[in-house]
C-alpha cells in the first residue's frame, strides 16, 4: 500500500530524482487511510442497527414475552426430567442409533460412483464424468439435511426410511470429497509397478489404489458417522423417524420435562457415538 | 536369437514436447545382461518404460519374441507386461500389505478379477512365492508389512516380485539408486545370479558405470536420448566414457 503510495509520488516528480519517505508522507499516507476506514466502520454500523430493528425489534414478539422475570420463568419450565418417559426413549433411541448406521452406509455406497468419477486420476471420461461427480458432492452438501429429510418423507411417506436416505444422500459430500482427494494424492510408483506386472485397472485398484487409501477414507466414514448421530437424532421433526419426534410430541404437548428428558437421551447417544468413533479411528489409523 | 528388439524408438511425453528419445536401435539376446549408462535426463528410465509402454513411443518398433509390442491393443499388451518383470528403483511396494501379499502382486496377470477381489491366489503362486522369499533370504519377513522392512529388504521384496512373474525378460530401472554402495553390490550380485539361474535376460538402467561394468556383459550408452555407445564392458574407456557423459571423467 505504501508503496502504491510512494509509485504515484514519483509519477510527480519529473525530474526523477531518487525519492526517499519522510514521516510527513507516513503521516499524510495514514490519513488518508484513516477517513476511508472511518466510512467503512460507519457503514458497518449503519448496517448492524438496520438488521438489528428488522429482525429484532419488530419481529419479536414483545407482549407475549412480557417482563424479564416471566422469561425466566418461562426458561425454567424445562428445568427438570421427565423420567417416566425414558423407557418408552429406548425404542426410538435405538432407531435414531439405526438411521445414523444405516444411513452412513448407504451413503458410502452412493460415495462409490461419486468418488470415481469425481478423482480426476481415475474419473472415466474427464470432460463429462469429473463435472458430474463434483456436482452430485456440492448438491449432497449444499442442501441441509432437514431439506432432504422433508423431500424424502414426501417421496416415502413418514418414518425410518426417509430419514436414512436423507443421512445417506447428506454424507455424500463429505466422505466422496475428501476421498476422491485421498485418491488424488496416492503415489503413482506402486501404481506403474502392478500395471506393469499386466494387471488390469480393477486389479491396479484393489491393490494400488484401495491399500493407499483406506486408512483414510474410513476415518473420514467415521467421522461422518458421528456427524450423521446428531443429524438423525433431530429428523423426526419433519417426521423422518428417530428420537426427533418424540420430542416435537413432547413440545406440543408441552411436557417440558420430557423435551429435557428427549435432549438428556440425545446427549447420550451422541456422547457414546463419540467414544466408539474415537476408539475405532484410532484402530485404523 | 535375440528376446527384443527395438528399432528406432522415439519418445516424447506431450506432442509439442521436446523428444526425450531420438531413434535409439539396440537388442537383447537370450542370456543378456545389458547395462544402459548416460547421464541423468538423458532419458534412460523412458527408454526402459518404453518397452513394457509404461511410458507410450511415439514411433518406432518393439519387438518381444517377435511380436511388436507397439501395436498391441490394451489386452494384449496386459499379456506381454506379465511376461516382463520390472524391478524399480524407489522399489514401489505396497507399503500397507504384507511381503506375501506384495509378491502375490506379481501374479496379478495371471489371476482373474474374483480371485483378486478376495485375494484368493493359488496354492502354487503362494508355494512359489515362499521358495523366492527363501531365495532372496527373508523367510522370516513373511507376514510384515512392506513398510516395515529396511531398504536392501524392500528390494529384495522388488525382485522377488518380479520374479514371481515367471519372467522372459527383467527390466531394471536404477534398482540400487536409492540403496547404500555394500547393498547396492549385494542386490546386483543377487539380482545377476537370479538371472542366470532362471535364464532371463536383463535390461538395466543404472548409473554407476563400474556397477555396470560389473555386471554386464553389455553396455549402451545414451546421451539426450541418442545412443552413444555400444560394445562389451572392456571397450568402454576414458574416451568413449566423456564422450557419453560429455564431460571430463576422472
Amino acid at each position: 500500500m505504501l508503496w502504491k503510495f510512494y509509485e504515484s509520488h514519483k509519477k510527480i516528480n519529473l525530474n526523477n530524482e531518487k525519492f526517499v519517505l519522510k514521516a510527513d508522507d507516513i503521516i499524510a499516507y495514514r490519513r488518508r487511510k484513516r477517513g476511508r476506514r472511518f466510512f467503512i466502520y460507519a457503514f458497518l454500523l449503519v448496517i448492524v442497527f438496520w438488521s438489528v430493528k428488522v429482525t429484532i425489534i419488530e419481529d419479536t414478539d414483545w407482549e407475549r414475552m412480557g417482563s424479564i422475570g416471566k422469561v425466566i420463568s418461562s426458561a425454567a419450565r424445562f428445568f427438570g426430567v421427565d423420567f417416566n418417559l425414558f423407557p418408552d426413549l429406548l425404542i426410538p433411541s435405538l432407531e435414531t442409533f439405526m438411521i445414523s448406521l444405516l444411513g452412513t452406509f448407504l451413503g458410502v455406497l452412493i460415495c462409490i460412483p461419486a468418488t470415481w468419477f469425481g478423482a480426476l486420476n481415475i474419473t472415466p471420461f474427464k470432460p463429462i464424468t469429473y463435472p458430474i461427480g463434483r456436482l452430485l458432492m456440492t448438491l449432497s452438501r449444499s442442501i441441509h439435511e432437514i431439506v432432504w429429510a422433508l423431500f424424502f418423507v414426501s417421496v416415502f411417506g413418514l418414518g425410518a426410511l426417509s430419514g436414512i436416505f436423507a443421512i445417506a444422500v447428506r454424507s455424500v459430500g463429505f466422505i466422496a470429497k475428501m476421498s476422491a482427494e485421498a485418491i488424488e494424492d496416492i503415489k503413482p510408483g506402486p501404481i506403474e509397478a502392478i500395471r506393469s506386472t499386466g494387471a488390469n485397472g480393477f486389479q491396479v485398484l484393489i491393490f494400488g489404489i484401495i491399500p493407499q487409501v483406506i486408512p483414510q477414507v474410513l476415518s473420514v466414514i467415521i467421522f461422518e458417522w458421528e456427524i450423521n448421530i446428531r443429524r438423525s437424532a433431530i429428523l423426526g421433526l419433519v417426521g423422518a423417524g428417530g428420537l426427533g419426534l418424540v420430542f416435537f410430541r413432547q413440545m406440543n404437548t408441552f411436557n417440558f420435562h420430557g423435551v429435557t428428558a428427549v435432549i438428556t437421551a440425545i446427549l447420550g447417544i451422541i456422547i457414546i457415538g463419540e467414544f466408539v468413533s474415537h476408539y475405532v479411528r484410532k484402530k485404523v489409523t | 536369437m535375440s528376446i527384443l528388439e527395438v528399432k528406432e524408438l522415439c519418445a516424447s511425453y506431450s506432442s509439442s514436447g521436446p523428444e526425450i528419445l531420438k531413434g535409439i536401435s539396440f537388442d537383447v539376446a537370450e542370456n543378456d545382461f545389458l547395462a544402459i549408462i548416460g547421464p541423468s535426463g538423458a532419458g534412460k528410465s523412458t527408454l526402459i518404460r518404453c518397452i513394457n509402454r509404461l511410458v507410450e513411443p511415439t514411433s518406432g518398433q518393439i519387438y518381444f519374441h517377435g511380436q511388436d509390442v507397439t501395436k498391441l491393443s490394451l489386452r494384449e499388451l496386459r499379456k506381454v507386461r506379465r511376461e516382463i518383470g520390472m524391478i524399480f528403483q524407489e522399489f514401489n511396494l505396497i507399503d500397507r500389505m504384507s511381503v506375501m501379499d506384495n509378491l502375490l502382486s506379481g501374479r496379478l496377470g495371471f489371476t482373474g478379477n474374483i480371485r483378486t477381489l478376495f485375494k484368493a491366489f493359488k496354492r502354487k503362486d503362494i508355494e512359489s512365492a515362499l521358495k523366492l522369499l527363501e531365495r532372496v533370504g527373508l523367510s522370516d519377513q513373511v507376514d510384515k508389512r512392506a513398510d516395515e522392512l529396511s531398504g536392501g529388504q524392500r528390494q529384495r521384496v522388488g525382485i522377488a516380485r518380479a520374479l514371481m512373474q515367471e519372467p522372459k525378460l527383467l527390466l531394471l530401472d536404477e534398482p540400487t539408486s536409492s540403496l547404500d554402495p555394500k547393498i547396492s553390490l549385494e542386490i546386483m550380485n543377487l539380482v545377476k545370479e537370479m538371472a542366470f539361474e532362471l535364464k532371463v535376460p536383463c535390461l538395466c538402467n543404472i548409473h554407476d558405470v563400474q556397477l555396470a561394468m560389473d555386471s554386464c556383459n553389455k553396455i549402451i550408452g545414451i546421451q539426450e536420448g541418442t545412443k552413444m555407445f555400444e560394445g562389451v564392458p572392456d571397450s568402454l574407456n576414458k574416451e568413449k566414457l566423456q564422450e557419453i557423459y560429455a564431460m571430463e571423467v576422472l
